[in-house]
């Protein structure tokens, strides 16, 4: 992975100086709350509900396993000894003291890490596939120009005040891991009809109060153009973006408003004006940053394991974890391992400290000392040798990180919601409880098969509702939390922005309701490879409409129903 | 309808409510109580003074109901944040 060097050392360090100096100020009363807190925001620092919540970026979710025990370190010094990982593949503090944060920043200073740009109307941390430089289907390892656009964008004077936030995901495989097709930037590396790698650039992709599936402004953009077209991109949004309606201000109300023809002429104009040579990385320094993510030299090991066959044959719960938590690598006899955070009845996203200690230790002993964080909030050891998963197995099971539940029911996305967040207009995170209880069991689950379920505390879509196969918004009734479900939505290549199904619930009946969706899909499905999605889309929306609010003129009579669309 | 004036602790970011004679208290159960609109601007011109000698930030009032005496939060947000704790 990356490490920093002289410049990046000093530059954090001195960052992390001058914000010691703010804090130092604003508590003597040099700042006010106004004049301070832009610069507590620069540094991820926001005042929540209870307590100052630190968010800490994750460069494209990479971390060593070192950088994770200081997290761990930091929750059990300055928190409650847990931290939460978030949907843009970082991770949230949530009981900070502003006494203390000059002193975090130092700790993660120490090991290469900071809260840069986790806020702010700036680019935000880059986003990327979780299983890069690992993927069976990659085509080149997107971590390299993930880190690129890290050195590009932090603290760029041109772009540090935005009309609004800007968020960019890349990937380098086949299939989409990383939702770029919900980013201002989506990038994703394709070969070009000579063979060479290059960009597919989406851009207006989003979520929030106004979701947008990413529209195509470039089909081959040349690698060693990026830079240069993504400042004019960047360019027209900064000179257009609407400053005077934060509602309005993300660069997909822009392209939108513009349509995508009329945008992408003004990129190309204003790209024909730039000193490229000037912007674009120089093929020299591509090599440089390249050598941080040379592939593991993997001792070659067998695709067939015996013990692993036989421990899979005797122990139903590991056969199981393995069918759901293991994922092909690009080479035989390693394996991708999907570390859930998602136990039923549990917080989603949340790791304890020691959980983070024994991730961090078994990825020093069988992981090639290397984590990645999903943006559905769990964790991923990219490299295990497939003789080693059963002690990785052994290990996760001892930390209560064994949950065998990737991509199903119960591995839920969930914001923070109200029970954290000064946005929220209801709480989230019990929502997601009582739904993963109902469907604690783990042959259920196996049987519905791939199903997205996200929640959202409000409308800014944080929990990703508007992706989600199946998606809750909590909203603000009279005072009363009431949750929408929408279907249909999809992260992935096939993104799509859920319908609304019917009026909302109350949060009592939000998982009957999803049980009623999901009863409904196993009776209408054609056969158990037929997913929910795809079912959905065969199906429409009528079905379940119809099984949740039943099928006359006046609606079912049920407590769950409310008479207002919200 | 009756109001308290809650903020956040500067320091550590807890929430707090203004109690009598300026202190600020953890439990909304001690808030100074206002019932009418004179009394809402003395407590608020007192949380001011609190703003300016950096004991507290991000005041603002609150409504609340008045049981057996005692000031009760009317909203979701208002019974987490007077819990210290989320729900969870």
């Amino acid at each position: 992975m990356y490490r920093y060097d002289d410049f990046d050392r000093t530059f954090v360090a001195e960052r992390a100086r001058q914000f010691r100096g703010q804090v130092a100020r604003r508590l003597e009363g040099g700042l006010t709350e106004e004049q301070f807190k832009p610069l507590r925001l620069q540094n991820g620092l926001y005042l929540q509900l209870h307590a100052y919540m630190l968010r800490v970026a994750i460069p494209y979710g990479v971390l060593s396993a070192r950088q994770l025990s200081q997290l761990a370190m930091i929750a059990r010094t300055w928190d409650r000894s847990f931290g939460h990982f978030t949907t843009r593949q970082n991770i949230q503090f949530n009981w900070t003291k502003l006494e203390d944060a000059p002193a975090i920043i130092d700790a993660l200073a120490d090991v290469e890490m900071h809260a840069i740009q986790t806020s702010g109307n700036c680019i935000r941390n880059v986003t990327a596939d979780p299983y890069a430089g690992v993927a069976a289907d990659e085509i080149e390892d997107p971590r390299v120009w993930a880190e690129v656009l890290r050195q590009w964008s932090s603290i760029h004077p041109e772009f540090t005040f935005l009309p609004r936030k800007f968020k960019v995901a890349i990937t380098g495989a086949a299939e989409d891991r990383a939702a770029i097709l919900f980013h201002d930037i989506g990038l994703k590396i394709v070969k070009g009809p000579e063979g060479e790698t290059g960009f597919r650039v989406y851009v207006g992709g989003g979520q929030g109060r106004t979701p947008y599936v990413g529209l195509e402004i470039a089909t081959f953009l040349p690698r060693d153009r990026l830079l240069s077209y993504l400042e004019a991109i960047m360019r027209v949004y900064n000179l257009h973006g609407r400053r005077d309606n934060i509602y309005k201000a993300r660069i997909k109300i822009l392209v939108n408003a513009l349509g995508l023809d009329e945008f992408r002429r003004q990129v190309e104009a204003e790209w024909a004006t730039l000193d490229r040579p000037s912007i674009d990385l120089p093929a020299e320094e591509f090599t440089r940053i390249a050598a941080y993510f040379k592939p593991a030299l993997l001792k070659a090991a067998s695709a067939k394991d015996a013990d692993l066959d036989a421990r899979r044959h005797s122990d139903t719960a590991f056969d199981r974890w393995v069918r759901n938590n293991v994922v092909t690598h690009r080479q035989p006899g390693y394996k991708i391992v999907n570390i859930s955070l998602k136990e039923p009845g549990k917080i989603p996203g949340d790791a304890s400290a020691d959980q983070m200690d024994a991730v961090a230790d078994l990825a020093r002993r069988f992981g090639h000392d290397e984590i990645r964080v999903t943006y559905q909030q769990n964790l991923v050891l990219p490299t295990v040798a497939s003789r080693d998963l059963a002690a990785v197995y052994d290990g996760l099971v001892a930390a209560g990180l064994a949950t065998a539940n990737t991509e199903l029911i119960t591995d839920i996305i969930a914001c923070p919601g109200l029970d954290y967040c000064n946005l929220a207009n209801a709480r989230a995170i019990p929502i997601a409880q009582e739904i993963a209880r109902k469907f604690a069991d783990p042959v259920v689950v196996q049987s519905i098969g791939p199903l997205r379920l996200n929640i959202s505390g409000c409308i800014n879509a944080c929990g990703h509702h508007h992706a989600g196969n199946i998606g809750i918004l909590g909203v603000d009734k009279k005072g009363t939390e009431h949750y929408q479900i929408t279907l249909g939505g999809s992260p992935k290549d096939d993104a799509a922005i859920g319908d609304i199904v019917g009026p909302s619930f109350t949060a009592e009946h939000v998982p009957g309701a999803i049980e009623t969706i999901v009863a409904t899909y196993f009776e209408l499905r054609r056969d158990s490879a037929e997913t929910f999605l795809v079912a959905y889309r065969r199906l429409g929306k009528a079905p379940f409409r119809d099984a949740l609010y039943g099928t006359g003129a006046k609606p079912a009579a049920t407590a769950a129903l409310e008479n207002a669309d919200v | 309808m009756p109001n308290v004036v809650t903020a956040n602790n500067l320091r550590s970011g807890a929430v707090v409510y203004l109690g009598s004679a300026g202190r600020w208290v953890d439990h909304l159960i001690e808030a100074a109580i206002a019932s009418d609109a004179p009394a809402l601007k003395a407590l608020e011109t007192e949380a001011l003074r609190a703003v300016e000698s950096t004991e507290v930030t991000a005041v603002y009032a609150m409504d609340v109901a008045v049981i057996a005496g005692r000031p009760e939060p009317t909203s979701v947000r208002e019974r987490i944040r007077a819990a210290h704790a989320p729900t969870v």
